[in-house]
């Protein structure tokens, strides 16, 4: 072994030290998005990590839903439904709370990269 | 030609115990990628909506096709009992719940095995639960159902006396396939989700697939998470659907791998009248929604007799219900009184 | 080619060959990364290299994974394109490493592992879009016992047969 021999191994060690740093800086971004389902197929990808107010709007079975997002969390702002049940539960930010619309077909869940508290919640 | 030379003896012993540090670097090396490669498995999810509730699959795997397939898989296992088990739509090619309620003549209807099994297993827990758990109640938690959507009232003595027909044994089975129609009006509210799952569940075990999370609305099923461990189940409170239940201001975390737990409780499902709550879940003997706890969960290992028992438990007072479960091998649970205390059975310490 | 050299070159192709099998039987090295191995079959590639020519050793390197396909693990499978990208670009790499650099025949090993993971995942890239630059600095780390361990044994046996075949 000689010298340029030493040179190649600190030289790859470097690199791939560098890689795992960049793995590991990428999976750190949260990554945060709202799906939103109708009937059991996905409609609409949100992302959440933008702080501003947005409106979206998806096609439910009664009509319209209007969804509002703001600072990470999402709400069910209007919709048609006997109870409006899901626009009355207001503002959810975690991955385990749900929003089901089932008069209109619509589920919303909160999926992030991030590990969570809690997995998933009994109801 | 050159001349010949031996090996000399220093070299070969030289080369072999090189040999022997370099496997062993990289055993060691082999063992921390191992590790690694655990934590990069990729999460597959998707929501279902099946049986009235939101199906969530999630599972982990490095393999994206098999994760398809296995989801797919149990979509077909859920649409399959949903379609079985529907009270209030007919699909061609089966008879199901919806066509043995609304067949009124009285003949031997051919049903196919699942179904029959369904209805085995919930006649065999009526006798279990002492009559709580019956399924041949569909009139009873309709008529229920008409005030529940109306929130006004709630139905009369007369309108509920009048009702008849709701005892277990007006359901007769034949030969394996067959059931007696034209008395019975069954709702398998209590037990469809969980039976559903368990098929689920016994598939999963078939495979050898075990990074698995399943959520179908009140029962969930919990294989290992992604690292091989535990996942940790919150419990909502009844009272509030953004909160999760605490027991002494802490929240009850239960952490659980290979296991089904199970909830029963009026969450959304109830409506205030006169400032007295009634639940979805209706007491067979005395025609009114059970109302002894908010609600009550257990852990098991079988879906089944997960969701049989707590729509049990949920139908008996707190103290009969500790009796009852002594029944039972591997099972927990946990009540949640009117008064908001948070009671459990001794062996819930394993799961906190 | 001479009769003497093309026997000499059978000879090696079926050496290669064998190690390749051989180390396919120690189930250290499946399935854990995607075309991880030892890589013993590298020795007898590199000594080509060094004793013949770079187009010998391509045609020795071509020929083995062509044959440990119809042998072991079936020609157009999956592994064997993995093993064709890591074999030729491998190849290749030691080449131009022995020819431009300085490096010792340790230093080509290396370079000669690296390249044939770097084949290997860029061919599972490109071909069956798996998501692998997470294994990346793995096999690179891997690469370097791997890799100083094939030179090394390469040294040796080449300072041996120096001494004792006429080539």
């Amino acid at each position: 072994m000689n010298k340029s021999d030493l040179k190649l191994i600190i030289v790859i060690i470097l690199i791939a030290i560098i890689i795992l740093f960049m793995v590991a800086i990428f999976n750190n971004n949260s990554n945060k998005k709202a799906l939103i389902y109708y009937d059991n197929d996905l409609v609409l990808t949100i992302d959440l990590t933008e702080k501003e107010k947005k409106e979206y709007f998806v096609d439910g079975y009664n009509g319209v839903v209007k969804i509002i997002t703001e600072d990470g969390k999402i709400k069910v702002d209007e919709e048609e439904s006997p109870l409006h049940l899901c626009s009355k539960q207001g503002f959810i930010d975690k991955t385990y709370e749900t929003i089901v619309c089932l008069p209109n077909k619509i589920v919303i869940k909160i999926v992030s990269s991030k590990t969570n508290d809690l997995d998933t919640i009994l109801r | 030609m050159a001349k010949k030379r031996k090996f000399k003896k220093g070299v070969i012993i030289k080369l072999f115990i090189l040999l022997v540090i370099f496997v062993a670097i990289i055993f060691g090396v082999v063992f921390v990628i191992k590790k690694i490669g655990n934590m990069k498995f990729k999460e597959y999810t998707k929501t279902l909506n099946y049986m009235d509730t939101v199906i969530d699959i999630k599972l982990y795997s490095n393999n994206e096709k098999e994760a398809n397939t296995i989801i797919s898989e149990i979509e077909k296992i859920y649409k399959y009992y949903h379609e079985l088990t529907d009270r209030y739509n007919a699909y061609e090619g089966i008879n199901n719940v919806y066509t043995i309620n609304h067949t009124s003549d009285i003949t031997k209807m051919e049903i196919n095995h699942d179904l029959y099994n369904i209805l085995d297993y919930s006649i065999n827990w009526y006798y279990k639960s002492n009559g709580l758990f019956n399924i041949n109640i569909g009139k009873l938690t309709d008529l229920w159902k008409v005030y529940r959507d109306n929130q006004t009232g709630i139905p009369t003595n007369d309108e509920l006396y009048r009702l008849s027909g709701l005892d277990i044994k007006h359901i007769v089975l034949y030969d394996d396939n067959k059931i007696l129609t034209g008395n019975v009006n069954l709702d398998l509210g209590g037990i469809a989700k969980g039976y559903a799952t368990e098929v689920v569940h016994y598939y999963l075990k078939s495979i050898g697939f075990e990074r698995y999370l399943i959520n179908a609305g009140g029962t969930v099923l919990a294989g290992i998470n992604s690292d091989g461990g535990k996942y940790r189940v919150g419990l909502q409170d009844p009272d509030n659907a953004s909160a999760i239940l605490k027991d002494e201001n802490k929240e009850i975390k239960l952490n659980v791998s290979n296991a089904i737990v199970t909830s029963s409780g009026g969450y959304e499902r109830f409506y205030e009248y006169n400032g007295v709550r009634y639940h979805h879940i209706i007491n067979p003997n005395t025609k009114m929604p059970a109302n002894n706890m908010k609600s009550v969960t257990v852990i098991t290992d079988n879906a089944m007799l997960g969701d049989a028992l707590s729509t049990t438990l949920f139908l008996m007072s707190i103290e009969d219900g500790q009796k009852f479960i002594e029944n039972f091998d591997n099972v927990e649970a946990i009540w949640y009184t009117n008064d908001n205390k948070v009671i459990k059975s001794d062996g819930i310490k394993k799961y906190e | 080619m001479e009769i003497k050299k093309i026997s000499r070159i059978a000879m090696l192709l079926a050496l290669s060959v064998v190690l390749n099998i051989l180390e396919s039987f120690m189930p250290l090295f499946n399935g854990i990364i995607p075309g991880f191995k030892l890589g013993l079959a590298n020795i007898v590639i590199l000594l080509v290299i060094y004793i013949y020519s770079f187009k010998d050793a391509l045609l020795i390197s071509l020929l083995r994974v062509f044959l440990v396909g119809i042998l072991r693990t079936g020609l157009f499978s999956m592994s064997f394109f993995f093993s064709l990208g890591g074999a030729i670009i491998s190849v290749i790499v030691m080449y131009l490493a022995k020819k431009f650099t300085k490096l010792s025949i340790i230093g080509v090993s290396i370079m000669g592992s690296i390249s044939h993971t770097l084949g290997q995942i860029i061919v599972a890239i490109i071909f069956y879009n798996i998501n692998m630059v997470y294994y990346m600095a793995w096999a690179l780390i891997l690469a370097l016992p791997t890799g100083i361990l094939v030179g090394y044994l390469t040294k040796e046996i080449k300072k041996t047969l120096d001494l004792s075949i006429k080539w």
